[in-house]
């Protein structure tokens, strides 16, 4: 079985919506519609109070190389542009628009046979960034400056209870797949791979049932070839996946192009799809709203810019437990601090967890039980990056490997004494952010 | 204020809790403790008198050092202007353990007082003052055993105690050869069997360390419950064997060379070689089984704290512990356990310090061109 070193399986609660067709989430009032939805340059506003725009309409527009544009969710008049917290709790612009219950929609044109280039930039165009949490645009991804060879399509999908990936593939498997040919075409790559753990052997029968997909034992040269990877966090990670897939190992600091290799998500892929044939801009995705402090989990198709406390209310409202709110996935996503947010390109989930599954235990001494070491997907030695950071010691925090961590958690996750591990990690990178 | 918990991520966290760790390792401890006093009262009858004075001491002096362990730790946290609430909540079990081991590494027959004064070492020295659970530099409870040996003498008992043998009229290996065993227990029976050292049947010891098996069995649930990595041990234990046997070889071979005095020619020297490792080879289970080899190896040395943070550096660390073990116990002709444990304890920081690990991905640095 393909996998990495290191990692540790967490137990997946993914069967809460794992047989669950995707819903489509209806039209609501109000959006708040965010201009950072991806890493880089926030997008400049191109509308204002009192403008009417349709669906699909470009609303912001992107405002440097690295800057995705933004496309309006629903047809509806601007109010104005507002100040809200993020997922992350920091404050930023968004456009707050009120949906005025026509269907007027805008699309881009939709593109037969296109090239390379007219790919790229339709990529750039209809705002697709990475959906898998970091958002970076997908525009820049797809022309690195190194020489590659291989896509991979992420689908390890290896957060806890997340499942948008996995249905994705299982409900829109040739729109999907015809998304990564395109994705390969704009990379200009022939080799593919779709990495997937193996708790989802539904989308993998899906995926090979399809000409020119197949699995990695009976592949013919030029087909896709669909992985079956160990069930273990962090599986989906970019280096893990590379190394299962390829065995090949990005080197510190390094982007995987420089081992040849581009790493897309499954809902970038279908993104592709969408705006390149449909000719549909980056404007819904399919998110898990999962935890047993909802009532009703569901798959369901959003629109950016959704108020949680709508989706909240789609899927049946909060039970009385729920201790903890998390944005994205367990293991990597954010704990809100209310429902007073909003969803982004790059939200794969909203989780209302109850006491029993979310660890409210405070943290105590360490007591060197070396788990951490044993799990940690990068081989750093976490339990010194923690002590050294606790004292605020950088220096010594970074020779143990701060920098190279990507803040999996799967060392806090196993953790015996609870230490906040990711926690130093970050405040260790802040630190040295200070410092420069 | 948010009614929901609010926290850096990971949202999620094992249900593995120090606590938890530590109950593990006390359930854990439990069949050696039961089976060491049950060995006690079957030695006291078979000897012919009354079970119950010797049964009876080992009995308190585990309650006392379970006790006055945990006490120490309460009245150590009171001094330091702790609150009893917040005291008990941070209670993690770990003084409990340590009071589990120093009771086990008592004798039968020592004094109730050494039982004390061992366990308020082990916690208040040893550990409190280095800063608590997890930051001790030595094993609390190996530090408490050597403390008791060293400065109470008669007290600390060692008196021996014989049950009968499971099998008897069987020579075992213990004694026939030239083990470095020897002489390790003075008035020892020489029809030990292998199987009398594994069941503790007749073998004189700590209450704690006499029943092997029952410490096997100990082990193994700590391996199951995911607490222990079974490889440290076994790692332990395999190499005092083995370092054992090349003792006991090179030992046997030079005493027959020197008996052959002038006699001695090239076939004859391959057949005493020869000959020394097949006798050699009798030294190995009983080397092993032996003493607190198998208490020190499962629970002792392998304490988390007190081990190196690396894979690599865990391997050396317990390979060199085994080889201690049957150096010394060859050289100082006693048992030399607790000591090696605590000499190679002095040594992890170094081992954390040079051993390292190199991230994935890692590159050297390349040189700046000029």
């Amino acid at each position: 079985m393909r996998t990495f070193k290191g990692g540790k399986h967490v137990p997946d609660n993914k069967d809460l919506t794992q047989g669950l067709a995707i819903e489509q989430m209806p039209i609501i009032l109000d959006y708040y519609v965010s201009l950072a939805q991806h890493i880089g340059k926030p997008a400049e506003a191109v509308v204002s109070a009192g403008d009417n725009v349709a669906e699909g309409q470009l609303i912001a527009k992107a405002s440097g190389f690295i800057s995705a544009n933004i496309f309006s969710p629903v047809c509806g008049v601007v109010v104005g542009i507002e100040k809200r917290k993020n997922a992350q709790g920091a404050t930023i612009d968004c456009i707050h628009i009120k949906s005025n219950g026509e269907q007027k929609v805008e699309t881009l044109q939709p593109l037969s046979n296109p090239t390379r280039e007219q790919i790229v930039a339709r990529i750039a165009e209809a705002g697709i960034v990475g959906m898998g949490g970091a958002g970076f645009p997908t525009a820049v991804k797809v022309q690195p400056k190194d020489f590659v060879d291989t896509l991979i399509i992420n689908a390890a999908e290896c957060e806890p209870y997340l499942n948008c990936d996995n249905r994705l593939m299982i409900e829109r498997a040739k729109e999907f797949i015809e998304g990564t040919k395109l994705l390969a075409k704009a990379c200009n790559v022939e080799r593919i791979f779709i990495g997937l753990e193996e708790n989802k052997m539904e989308a993998y029968n899906t995926l090979v049932a399809l000409d020119g997909v197949s699995g990695e034992k009976d592949a013919q040269p030029g087909d896709i070839v669909v992985m079956l990877l160990k069930k273990k966090y962090p599986q989906g990670a970019e280096k893990t996946i590379i190394y299962a897939c390829t065995k090949r190992k990005v080197p510190c600091g390094a982007l995987p192009a420089s081992v040849g290799c581009i790493v897309n998500n499954v809902g970038t892929a279908y993104a592709v799809y969408d705006a390149v044939v449909n000719g549909k801009p980056l404007y819904t995705r399919v998110m898990t709203v999962s935890g047993r402090g909802i009532n009703n989990p569901k798959n369901i198709q959003v629109r950016t810019g959704t108020p949680l406390t709508a989706i909240v209310d789609f899927c049946g409202g909060l039970k009385e437990d729920t201790a903890k709110l998390v944005s994205g996935g367990p293991m990597m996503g954010f704990s809100l601090a209310d429902l007073d947010v909003c969803t982004t390109k790059t939200d794969s989930g909203f989780l209302a967890l109850t006491s029993a599954e979310a660890s409210t235990a405070l943290p105590t001494e360490c007591i060197n039980c070396g788990r951490c070491a044993s799990v940690c997907p990068m081989n750093l030695m976490p339990m010194y990056i923690d002590f050294y950071a606790t004292c605020g010691d950088t220096e010594n925090a970074v020779k143990y490997g701060a920098c190279n961590c990507f803040e999996c958690g799967t060392c806090a996750y196993v953790c015996p004494a609870k230490r906040p591990i990711v926690q130093s990690v970050r405040l260790t990178k802040m630190r040295l952010r200070e410092k420069k | 204020m948010s009614k929901y918990v609010y926290s850096s991520s990971p949202q999620i966290k094992s249900p593995t809790t120090t606590k938890r760790i530590m109950i593990d390792v006390c359930i854990a401890l439990l069949p050696a403790v039961i089976a060491g006093i049950v060995l006690i009262a079957m030695a006291e009858t078979s000897r012919g008198g009354s079970a119950i004075p010797n049964t009876i001491n080992a009995i308190l002096l585990m309650a006392l050092s379970c006790i006055s362990a945990v006490g120490a730790e309460f009245v150590y946290k009171l001094c330091c202007k702790k609150d009893f609430a917040t005291i008990l909540k941070e209670f993690d079990f770990s003084s409990l353990v340590t009071g589990m081991l120093v009771g086990m590494n008592l004798y039968s027959t020592s004094k109730w007082y050494v039982a004390i004064l061992a366990s308020v070492f082990a916690i208040v020295v040893v550990k409190m003052i280095f800063g608590g659970t997890g930051k001790n530099l030595f094993n609390p409870a190996i530090a408490g055993r050597i403390f008791a040996f060293i400065s109470f003498g008669a007290a600390f008992g060692g008196t021996m105690h014989y049950t009968e043998k499971y099998i008897t009229g069987v020579n075992g290996g213990y004694i026939v050869g030239a083990t470095p065993l020897q002489g390790l227990f003075g008035e020892v029976d020489s029809t030990l069997t292998n199987l009398d050292l594994l069941l503790g049947t007749g073998v004189p010891g700590c209450i704690g360390e006499t029943c092997k098996i029952a410490l096997l069995i100990g082990g193994l649930y700590l391996v199951i419950r995911g607490v222990l990595n079974f490889r440290w041990p076994l790692v332990y234990i395999l190499s005092t064997g083995v370092f054992s046997v090349l003792i006991a070889w090179i030992t046997g071979y030079s005493a027959m060379v020197e008996a052959a005095g002038t006699n001695a020619n090239s076939v004859l020297l391959g057949y005493y070689l020869q000959t020394a490792f097949i006798d050699a080879l009798g030294a190995f289970i009983p080397s092993i089984l032996s003493g607190g080899l198998i208490l020190g190896a499962v629970f002792m040395a392998t304490d988390y704290v007190t081990t190196p943070n690396t894979k690599l550096g865990n391997y050396i660390y317990f390979l060199l512990c085994g080889a201690l073990t049957a150096i010394l116990r060859y050289a100082a002709g006693s048992e030399v356990v607790s000591f090696v444990i605590l000499f190679m304890n002095i040594l992890v920081p170094l081992f954390d310090m040079y051993i390292v690990r190199k991230p994935f991905g890692f590159v050297k640095a390349k040189k700046e061109a000029k």
